[in-house]
């Protein structure tokens, strides 16, 4: 196996260029990740983030939203450009011999967007309608009922797409202020593939008039939870009832952090995984369920998420609760340690597949001010930490998880009644 | 608004309509059979980080007889319950334990189960994913847990008020066919089923010539070829019968129903295309499916969504099966707006009947679909399953072959051939609306 050759470089206004030569398909993937997201929404514009990241592929530079749509899709190219808690990720795929008229559009986009108000007014429809839509979903609503529990009227206390209220008041002039601070907060350029000739040239075609200042995303504290703990139960008329237990822990990077990945490892992937022999292969009580834990800038979340059947909702739930209990008293065993070890090399392996998630995952750790080679790092650390560090770093971090619960009143009922009586909320 | 012409469509290479859609970098596929017929084909991809084994076999829900529905996706879920040789969980285990990861995905026409392991582990996966899939132990413990799952995979499914609409939209217009019918089977013949009848679909559909082993990866270490020979692929039999899917019999018409639960409405239709046997065809629904609703400046999408503003989605997929092909449209909108949605689609599909699209239209689709293609094949994943899908079901070609058949259609074989299958007349359309 040949392995990509890395190159480091600074554009002119300061942002930090990553490229990967890697050999295969003549395939280019970019991405742009500008720290913000958010969890840096204005107060009063929850959604403005995402909001903005749906209007900066409407136009920018000399190109009117259609010009820009015939010209990435005339060339069959991908670009899509959204926000998530902790930024904003521009991302662009493209055939190699495509590069030299698609890249410029990356820094023409977030320096010189249009923001035409019959644009946004669309946008934001449609981040409406989806809002809207998701009530479908009940793993949404006990998703989105679990982040209150969690943050609150904090910065991660809201879905990237907004809150209703606000989102309906957010127009041009906002998003003009917010268009004028991307990438203030520190910005990082990712390249993966076939890497075009003179490709310093080609990001900042268009943008020589108003040069693009800023610079690497440096190492910051993110935004806290709450870390007290709570029930909320939120009625809906379905078969299964959704559990989600879950808390908040500690930003991507620190040691406790990779503690928990290891843990993540053990109990949520494969089908080798802690929860899915013990709730699935041995009580039958799901088909789906597994371990929620993003990489964040501030205080992670660490969920379990299960469904299940009505009648079963008190089984279910005992049995979450006792796999949680089990966490904060029983350390892993070598056996345990070592696989989960294994999955956590694994998983790193078969990340690292196509340029898209090579560029993905570097922008992610340089986007959160760690270094490149962070990914290789924690791999060695990883090796180095002991059953008694994960279970240590569960008992510091893991105590007072909140338990979010969307289903009939009857199976709410019976959770209830299981989560007032357990060791785990006293 | 004012629009700009992009500089570069006067460019020379805007001319040459697909530059660079080659699969150069991607070899010939390998095909051998075993004395027994079975069929194993193999890709060299020496930069890749794993290898993707991945056995393909026909036998999805399409080959359920009476009293059979849900058993081949149940049995999917029984053969990671152990073999002859490997306790329940352990195959997983093992898997994991070697950095890798495994899945399995049921269809209509055929089901597959496929792992992912770095290259010095695949000699071992190898002979554990075959072991597994051709042995099944069916343990009747086992057998009444796992039903619980799948139970509860129905039940997770059924609080999915879109996809309780999708079943409606596909049972009401392929009536009896397989194509009808939930590949999660019904809740009384899912507790009706036994080891017994499970043991006797596998044998009757695991069979030499109705299955394949597709590799793809860094091979140049492994000898794949004798330790297939001293395998469960190498003892398995031919079919007794010949087992070809049923033609697709299909049913234009409409429904209205009324979900609980639903926050938005839904616009769903169906319309029925030749099989994936007559891949050029399926080409042609590709890019006439992307002509339609991919991407901003699609026909349904601009005038829908970007324009008239009716519309949260509307997409429009091609779904390729062995017994004809589907194109499955959707559209979600506010419940008031659905009558103006469906006037819209059927504005769009005439004028398409009328009004020839253009070139562009069509370079700018077959780009897309070309690209499309293109970055599936980027993964070991994406190429083990297109090879074995494919030879599965005999079609040998190589991986350029699609790009040159996207080449043969201009707009005149498309108007000709294509367009008027997707009239509005010959759709089946369900209306969902909240209840």
């Amino acid at each position: 196996m040949s392995h990509a050759a890395v190159e480091q470089r600074e554009l002119e206004g300061g942002c930090p260029l990553w490229l990967i030569q890697r050999p295969g398909p003549e395939i280019l993937s970019a991405k742009l990740w500008l720290r913000g997201g958010s969890s840096a929404d204005p107060s009063g514009q929850r959604g403005a983030a995402q909001l903005l990241a749906g209007v900066l592929s409407r136009g920018c530079g000399a190109l009117s939203g259609d010009a820009l749509a015939d010209l990435v899709e005339g060339r069959g190219a991908g670009l899509r450009c959204e926000a998530s808690e902790d930024g904003t990720l521009l991302s662009l795929k493209c055939a190699s011999e495509d590069a030299p008229l698609l890249l410029p559009l990356l820094l023409q986009m977030v320096s010189t967007p249009w923001l035409v108000e019959d644009q946004i007014a669309l946008e934001r429809q449609l981040n409406l309608q989806t809002l809207q839509r998701q009530k479908e979903d009940p793993f949404q609503v006990a998703h989105d009922q679990l982040r209150h529990q969690l943050y609150g009227a904090g910065a991660y206390g809201h879905d990237p797409l907004g809150v209703e209220s606000d989102l309906e008041r957010i127009g041009a002039e906002q998003l003009q202020q917010q268009a004028h601070q991307l990438g203030q907060m520190g910005a990082v350029m990712v390249l993966a593939g076939r890497i075009p000739h003179a490709v310093n040239g080609l990001l900042l075609e268009g943008v020589e008039q108003q040069r693009w200042l800023c610079s690497a995303p440096p190492r910051a504290p993110g935004p806290k939870g709450l870390k007290q703990s709570s029930l909320r139960s939120s009625r809906d008329d379905t078969e299964q009832l959704v559990m989600m237990l879950g808390t908040t822990t500690t930003p991507l990077g620190t040691r406790e952090a990779l503690a928990l990945r290891l843990l993540h490892c053990h109990l949520g992937i494969g089908m080798s995984s802690r929860l899915f022999i013990a709730l699935r292969e041995e009580h039958g009580l799901a088909y789906d369920v597994g371990v929620h834990y993003p990489a964040r800038l501030g205080d992670a979340p660490f969920v379990f998420h299960l469904s299940s059947s009505s009648d079963r909702a008190r089984e279910a739930c005992d049995e979450l609760l006792n796999e949680w209990m089990r966490l904060l008293e029983t350390p892993l065993s070598a056996d345990e340690m070592a696989l989960a070890l294994a999955k956590f090399r694994g998983q790193e392996a078969l990340g690292r597949q196509t340029g898209s998630q090579l560029a993905d995952r570097h922008a992610l750790v340089l986007g959160h001010g760690l270094p490149f080679d962070f990914a290789d790092r924690s791999l060695r650390e990883a090796a180095e930490l002991t059953p008694h560090d994960l279970h240590a770093a569960a008992v510091k971090l893991l105590s007072q998880p909140s338990l979010s619960l969307c289903g009939p009143a009857s199976a709410i009922a019976a959770a209830e009644a299981v989560w007032s009586t357990h060791p785990l909320n006293r | 608004m004012r629009s700009i012409l992009p500089a570069e469509w006067r460019d020379k290479r805007a001319a040459n309509p697909l530059p660079g859609l080659i699969t150069a970098s991607l070899p010939e596929p390998q095909r051998a059979q075993l004395s027994n017929g079975a069929t194993v084909v193999q890709l060299d991809l020496p930069d890749a980080p794993v290898v993707c084994l991945d056995f393909w076999c026909r036998a999805g829900s399409g080959e359920e007889g009476a009293g059979e529905s849900g058993l081949a996706h149940f049995l999917e879920h029984m053969v990671f319950k152990g073999s002859q040789q490997l306790e329940a969980g352990e195959f997983d285990l093992r898997i994991e334990a070697l950095g890798g990861n495994s899945n399995a995905a049921t269809g209509f026409d055929d089901v597959h189960y496929h792992v992912l392991v770095p290259a010095a582990a695949a000699s071992e996966s190898l002979a554990l994913l075959l072991d597994l899939v051709l042995q099944p132990r069916l343990d009747p413990d086992d057998f009444s847990l796992e039903r619980q799952v799948v139970l509860e995979e129905l039940a997770q499914s059924e609080d999915q008020p879109e996809e309780v609409a999708f079943q409606q939209l596909l049972q009401r217009s392929c009536g009896d066919h397989a194509y009808g019918r939930p590949i999660l089977g019904s809740r009384q013949a899912l507790m009706d089923h036994s080891p017994q009848s499970m043991g006797a679909f596998h044998q009757r559909s695991y069979r030499s010539d109705r299955c394949c082993l597709s590799i793809a990866g860094p091979l140049a270490s492994l000898a794949i070829q004798e330790q297939l020979e001293h395998s469960p692929l190498a003892q398995l039999r031919p079919a007794e019968a010949g087992g070809e899917p049923q033609p697709l019999t299909f049913q234009a018409g409409e429904h209205r129903m009324e979900l609980p639960r639903l926050e938005a409405a839904r616009l769903l239709m169906a319309w029925p295309l030749p099989g994936a046997a007559d891949q050029k065809t399926v080409l042609g629904g590709d890019l006439l499916t992307t002509l339609l609703a991919e991407g901003r400046r699609s026909r349904l999408v601009e005038r829908l969504r970007e324009q008239l503003r009716l519309v949260e989605s509307i997409d429009l997929d091609l779904n390729v099966l062995e017994s004809g092909c589907l194109v499955l449209l959707e559209a979600v909108c506010d419940p008031d707006q659905l009558p103006a949605v469906r006037r819209e689609v059927d504005s769009v599909l005439r004028e398409l009947q009328d009004v020839d699209p253009s070139n562009a239209e069509l370079e700018r689709a077959k780009r897309l679909v070309g690209n499309g293609y293109r970055f599936s094949l980027e993964a070991p994943g994406g190429v083990a399953a297109m090879v074995g899908n494919s030879t599965l079901w005999g079609r040998h070609h190589n991986l350029q072959a699609p790009l040159d058949w996207l080449e043969e259609w201009d707009v005149k074989r498309l108007a000709r051939d294509l367009i008027p299958a997707l009239s509005p007349e010959r759709a089946f359309c369900l209306e969902a609306v909240p209840a």
